[in-house]
């Protein structure tokens, strides 16, 4: 069943990447407004799948990559859904509707490692944990995606190379406010996120900072973000310089998502004891 | 003689705006100028136009060679006043076709800076008629500048030409669109009094601009511009203090040196947060040192970059130039097939005379030797015939001509006549 909606899921988002393609190179109003209503299709699969997986388990699936790639990318469609109603941004579609495919798939293919939760870690705490910390890196991989188009714009002024895609693509100015949005959403919701989930090994740990390399590498992005906007606050931080600092804070958490806990073992990887 | 159009002048491509500068007519001179051109004794009409991008002398004349020589010494004297003498090298001549074909791509805005600019016709217009009040021009050039007004109007209906030099505007607008999310809340710093600066401006207005100012180095003309525009004049001393509230800079100044270097708008650049910033360069010479455009949050183009834009974004109207191109040649064409047809009249006189000529010589001969024994009266019937015979055989040839049918038509007649009774050869 679930892996049924899961497969129809990773259909229609492929669909409506297609779509989102098919934009990119005619420019026909009509497919800006099918690709995201195949996003949302897809997306309400999903949710129905997530769904199941709570009914059956009573918690969250998120232990191993693949279920945590499903919730992640899940998240991911489901904030684009509210900004593509809010800004009309059916560019940013074009990076998000890829993403989410591949995430889906990734998540169809990787075998579930299934680390059983040890009983004691099925907390309240664990659902508002990871659902602030997979909304804030959610919210950071838009923030990364605006970012990326603000560095492809702001090279095509300088370097005075135009084309289909130039017009395409929101202004500067648009970008960087949507960069700072982001910014401004993503990081109470990260910083909720690093405290819960301290508290939480606090309890069950018994030490609320263990050097985790999940624990590392999150205070690493979080000091990037936290120091962005700080700087875009008080110092009129903005555009590229910006841009750079999401982009790179966002390859660190995505870095250390998709390698980190192969090379550095942790106990956010299915391995609690 | 036939009579020929010669123009001597220069413009912005053969010459820099220093040199042109201290050619330029300025109006208080024009009349005296054209009085002293029609002087000139090759000169049987002359006409000057003088507008930043060029400066030139239209003359119809019967001695081209002599007239070239004068004309230049003209201009050469004009550039004496100024103290200077490097004129010779940025000079161009052109007679015959060649001259009528210059002034109809000048009128046509195919000589100009940039392809299409609207305002050229309205200047070659005004140099006309002070032309026309200081008694310069005659029937040829008088004929000559109206054949351009119309070339203009051809050009500007029949071809995408007009399209281009609006579109400069237009690129800048949608440009200024990628950086900016909205125009509404920006403000826009005009420097210099440029034409196409003007033309730039008022877009950047119609696209929602609704703060602007205006500097130029005469304050008398940031006001007048200001005003036009509703916007704030700025004394140009004052500009370094203003520039941090410019999102847009518009440059139009035509200043030797460079307006603005990197290090102030970065200075400018911290002093505004790292708003970015949108140069456009729109003189003929850099009024911003191309290095601006390497420091982040700025964006710098000039003319060159916004037409590469412009014609990138109409790449299917490639083949506008050559229709107008086409429509010169056309006009061209007419006008000297008319111009050869002003012969006609000169023709016809000389058609009579020769013919006059033939018979009083032979009137004479015979009357002097085999009817030398005719009386008073038998003498004046055969005078009164062989003239009505003269005049019978000329009455269809020179009716013919008189009401011409077309002007192609018409230049071969008078062709025709003149090879056939050998009328030039005298």
């Amino acid at each position: 069943m679930d892996i049924l909606l899961l497969k129809g899921t990773a259909l229609f988002y492929l669909l409506s990447m297609g779509v989102f393609f098919l934009y990119l190179l005619m420019l026909k109003d009509i497919y800006a407004r099918v690709a995201p209503a195949m996003l949302l299709a897809g997306f309400v699969l999903h949710t129905a799948a997530l769904a199941g997986q709570i009914a059956q388990n009573g918690f969250p699936a998120v232990t191993d990559l693949r279920e945590a790639l499903s919730v992640y990318s899940w998240l991911i469609v489901g904030i684009y859904l509210v900004v593509q109603l809010k800004y009309r941004l059916t560019v940013l579609g074009c990076f998000v509707a890829p993403l989410a495919f591949l995430m889906s798939l990734a998540g169809l293919t990787f075998g579930s490692s299934g680390g059983e939760l040890p009983e004691g870690l099925k907390t309240s705490w664990l659902y508002v944990h990871v659902t602030l910390a997979f909304l804030g890196n959610a919210v950071f991989a838009l923030a990364f995606a605006v970012s990326l188009m603000y560095l492809v714009q702001e090279w095509r002024l300088k370097s005075k190379r135009m084309t289909a895609l130039h017009k395409l693509l929101p202004s500067l100015e648009r970008l960087d406010r949507l960069n700072y949005v982001f910014l401004v959403w993503g990081f109470p919701l990260m910083t909720l996120g690093i405290l819960t989930g301290s508290l939480w090994a606090g309890v069950y740990w018994g030490a609320y900072w263990s050097w985790d390399p999940r624990q590392i590498s999150s205070a690493i992005t979080w000091l990037l973000y936290g120091s962005l906007l700080q700087g875009r606050i008080t110092a009129g931080w903005r555009g590229k310089r910006a841009a750079t600092l999401t982009i790179l804070g966002f390859v660190v958490v995505l870095g250390y998502f998709l390698l980190g806990d192969s090379v550095f073992p942790s106990r956010h990887a299915g391995n609690f004891e | 003689m036939n009579k020929e159009i010669v123009i001597v002048g220069l413009n912005h491509r053969t010459a820099p705006v220093e040199v042109r500068e201290r050619v330029a007519f300025e109006q208080s001179i024009l009349s005296d100028a054209l009085r002293c051109l029609r002087a000139l004794r090759s000169v049987s009409e002359g006409a000057v136009l003088s507008t930043c991008n060029r400066v030139e002398i239209v003359a119809a004349t019967a001695d081209k060679e002599t007239a070239f020589a004068e004309v230049k010494q003209f201009l050469l004297e004009q550039e004496a006043a100024a103290g200077e003498s490097s004129l010779e090298d940025h000079l161009y001549a052109y007679a015959g076709k060649d001259a009528v074909r210059h002034l109809f791509r000048v009128a046509a805005s195919l000589d100009s800076m940039v392809v299409g600019e609207p305002q050229i016709l309205g200047q070659l217009k005004e140099y006309y008629a002070a032309a026309q009040e200081a008694g310069s021009v005659g029937a040829i050039l008088h004929r000559l500048f109206h054949r351009s007004f119309t070339v203009a109007k051809r050009v500007r209906t029949e071809t995408g030409i007009a399209s281009r030099a609006v579109s400069i505007g237009s690129v800048t607008v949608e440009l200024a669109r990628r950086i900016f999310d909205t125009l509404e809340d920006k403000t826009v710093m005009l420097i210099g009094a440029g034409k196409m600066g003007h033309l730039v401006a008022r877009q950047l207005k119609r696209g929602g601009v609704s703060s602007l100012m205006v500097t130029n180095r005469t304050f008398e003309r940031a006001i007048e511009t200001a005003a036009e525009f509703e916007g704030n004049p700025i004394r140009f001393e004052e500009l370094p203090r203003y520039l941090k509230l410019a999102d847009l800079v518009v440059g139009c100044a035509g200043a030797p040196e460079f307006l603005l270097k990197p290090d102030a708008v970065e200075e400018t650049l911290r002093e505004r947060k790292r708003r970015a910033m949108f140069f456009i360069d729109l003189g003929d010479r850099r009024n911003f040192d191309p290095r601006i455009n390497s420091l982040a949050d700025v964006y710098l183009y000039d003319i060159d970059d916004l037409q590469a834009v412009a014609q990138e974004n109409l790449h299917g109207r490639a083949g506008e130039v050559e229709k107008a191109e086409r429509i010169v040649d056309e006009e061209v064409a007419g006008f000297l097939h008319w111009l050869d047809s002003l012969d006609q009249v000169p023709t016809i006189v000389a058609l009579r005379q020769r013919l006059e000529e033939i018979r009083r010589n032979e009137v004479d001969k015979s009357l002097r030797t085999s009817l030398k024994e005719l009386s008073e009266k038998e003498r004046q019937a055969i005078d009164d015939m062989t003239l009505a015979m003269i005049g019978k055989i000329l009455h269809g040839p020179i009716s013919r001509l008189k009401k011409p049918s077309d002007e192609q038509e018409e230049a071969l007649c008078v062709e025709a006549l003149k090879k056939l009774f050998g009328l030039d050869e005298k």
